[in-house]
């Protein structure tokens, strides 16, 4: 089973994100709300997959996407941003993300999404 | 799946509802000082999440607000807008209509923004060089408006506790009242004291009320729960949620929450097969467990049911005859549903492995006694090869219950109603001794019954559970009870009516004597004997056995 860390300020989306994770049958191992716990989780659970809320109250996403990457090189992570942030998404991907999600988004398009990006090598 | 929908509207306003006050604990902050950084990075993140949450639930209305909010601080962040006085009036009217829009979600209000309002921020975001004048203009039309507080409340669970135990003092006085009142025949006190009846039941059901939550809070949290068993158990399991939306006493659940998860568990690990093993019987891979609730007005019913291996009948007989519950030839008698009652002796268990997920020596005893403290009731079914079904009924209410009451050596006892199974009046003839004890035939189900006056007031010595002798007059009123699958009939002097009882815990030194749940107080100000039955069942065990020894 694949294991997914969510890392999203808000409760509401956690859930959303997590529920729909889990009825499809990946393992949720950890919920993030802000970008120190976020690299914490990161490094303890190790993950197969990390999706990554832009806007953090301690921390901008790209920081902690910075900080992830430089741990874990490999690690794949999803930018999860809502419309009007396009730039920070093109920079996001410049350091290394693999691909994004925007809000308000569907359970196809995340599901879609995960899926992609977990069967790349 | 409308349950989940009802959890994300819930979580959704909770969280909106933070945000709220923090957007404007923030807000005040900034009028103070316009150019903290900080602050207004935390209003932006407060209304962008606002925004994101309300588009992805469909309150489109919110996420309109939100987002022309966001714009607004947005342009001040870039020093694109001015921090006005009138700027932030208007700002500040926009987070008040964010918070009734969040609070008029749950009370099917229809809340028009007001289009002045609206105005005003499309004025601010569209950022008009010349709008100040018009800010200030408009701005009268929101100085009348009143202070808004939530309609939600919190509120400690201990608070509604003691709630609860005041209208359970005020019923027992209203009962007594009530008794006077008819004894003293006076009219105008009849019809104030009826009042006073339907008052305090209309209390009495609103507070009961006011401490129930969906069982959905509980059930939700079962689908992860499952998956982690099931994964480290090798199994394949398919958890299927069926009404979430009952509702229950908060302490009732919460007293039966640990098992429920053993009961969980158990299905998983003891329950379940493996897929490999599913497909060798045939079965689909995948096992099915359903967790369900539903209610009538008096009690909850909780049922949990795989589509596992079934107990095994022979197993349970073998150990409870190694553990000399049973001889072995009686044993052989017994029937399907006696023979499940084991599994909730102290301490039974027959699985052979301690597992991380369900260790050796935890049995159903414990579930027993936790949903017996609470009093409720706990059964099981179970088919080999087809699965296992434990049925919770749960009463709504842990302090009022339906009871139904009646004398014994004109002492006032009261017996839950949720463990009556039906009352009869025999005669005496139709009685017989058997060994030690009394059988009574009700509708060919022979039934073993006992005079409750011989029980709990005859000195061991004397005890005489099977004499037919020691019963008064010829027609026997009896109250056939029920207890962990076990049917016992109580033969009483007089019964009287069923009744909603307060139960109130006895005093010391009197609550070492375990045959009674409590006591309660009747209209009449005599004081009656809640009998607790499974106490009562087990007592009757015992006095049987140390009559058969002696």
């Amino acid at each position: 089973m694949k294991r997914i860390l969510i890392v999203d300020d808000s409760f509401y989306m956690r859930t959303l994100l997590k529920n729909m994770l889990s009825d499809a049958g990946y393992e949720v191992v950890g919920e993030a709300p802000n970008g120190q716990t976020a690299l914490e989780l990161a490094k303890e659970t190790k993950p197969d997959l990390i999706t990554l809320d832009v806007i953090l109250p301690d921390n901008t996403g790209l920081d902690v996407l910075k900080g992830i990457k430089a741990e874990q090189p490999d690690m794949k992570v999803i930018i999860v941003s809502a419309v009007g942030q396009e730039v920070i998404v093109n920079e996001a991907m410049e350091y290394g993300a693999k691909s994004y999600i925007v809000k308000p988004f569907s359970e196809e398009k995340v599901l879609e999404v995960v899926s992609k990006v977990l069967a790349e090598d | 799946m409308k349950s989940r929908e009802q959890e994300y509207k819930e979580i959704f306003i909770a969280e909106a509802l933070e945000y709220f006050d923090a957007l404007n604990r923030h807000i005040s902050t900034l009028e103070k000082q316009p150019d903290d950084e900080q602050t207004l990075a935390e209003i932006f993140r407060l209304l962008h999440n606002m925004k994101a949450n309300s588009k992805a639930i469909g309150y489109l209305q919110i996420s309109d607000v939100s987002h022309k909010l966001e714009t607004a601080f947005s342009l001040i962040r870039n020093k694109e807008l001015a921090f006005s006085d009138e700027v932030v009036t208007v700002l500040f009217d926009g987070i008040d209509l964010l918070g009734e829009l969040i609070t008029n979600i749950d009370s099917n209000q229809e809340a028009e923004p007001d289009p002045v309002l609206l105005r005003n921020l499309d004025i601010i975001v569209e950022n008009l060089s010349d709008s100040a004048i018009e800010l200030a203009k408009v701005q009268k039309y929101n100085t009348s408006k009143n202070l808004s507080l939530s309609d939600l409340v919190y509120i400690q669970i201990k608070k509604l506790d003691h709630l609860m135990n005041l209208v359970g003092e005020l019923m027992i006085d209203r009962d007594r009242i009530l008794s006077i009142s008819k004894d003293m025949g006076n009219e105008e006190l009849k019809t104030v004291s009826s009042h006073l009846y339907r008052i305090t039941e209309d209390l009495q059901y609103s507070v009961m009320d006011a401490r129930l939550v969906n069982i959905g809070s509980l059930f939700n949290k079962f689908p992860r729960i499952v998956r982690d068993i099931a994964a480290a158990e090798k199994k394949e399991v398919d958890l299927a949620l069926i009404g979430q939306n009952i509702q229950i006493d908060r302490n009732i659940l919460q007293i039966m929450t640990d098992s429920l998860l053993h009961l969980v568990r158990n299905a998983v690990t003891h329950g379940l097969e493996t897929p490999a093993e599913r497909e060798k019987k045939g079965k689909p891979r995948i096992g099915q467990l359903t967790l369900s609730a539903k209610s009538d007005r008096e009690n909850v019913l909780i049922e949990l049911a795989d589509d596992g291996k079934g107990m095994d009948f022979k197993l349970i007989k073998r150990t409870a005859v190694e553990r000399h519950l049973v001889t072995a030839d009686a044993a052989e008698a017994l029937t399907e549903t006696e023979v499940l009652s084991f599994l909730f002796e102290p301490g039974f268990s027959t699985a052979k492995e301690v597992t991380e997920f369900s260790g050796r020596g935890v049995g159903l005893d414990v579930v027993k006694n936790a949903i017996d403290s609470i009093g409720g009731r706990l059964m099981v079914k179970s088919e080999k090869g087809k699965g296992t079904t434990f049925t919770m009924q749960l009463p709504t209410s842990i302090a009022v219950k339906g009871a139904l009451l009646f004398e014994v050596d004109e002492i006032f006892y009261a017996i839950p109603l949720i463990h009556t199974e039906q009352v009869i009046a025999l005669d005496k003839d139709e009685l017989h001794e058997v060994g030690d004890v009394m059988i009574a035939d009700l509708k060919g189900e022979a039934i073993t019954v006992v005079y409750l006056h011989e029980l709990l007031n005859t000195d061991e010595a004397e005890m005489r559970l099977g004499d037919k002798n020691r019963l008064k007059g010829q027609v026997q009123n009896i109250v056939v009870v029920s207890y962990n699958n076990r049917k016992l009939g109580l033969i009483v002097d007089k019964l009287y009516r069923q009744q909603d009882i307060v139960v109130k815990p006895m005093s010391k030194p009197l609550d070492r004597i375990d045959l009674y749940g409590g006591v309660t107080l009747l209209g009449t100000g005599k004081v009656c004997l809640v009998l607790d039955v499974p106490a009562t069942t087990r007592y009757f065990m015992n006095k049987r056995q140390a009559q058969e020894h002696a």
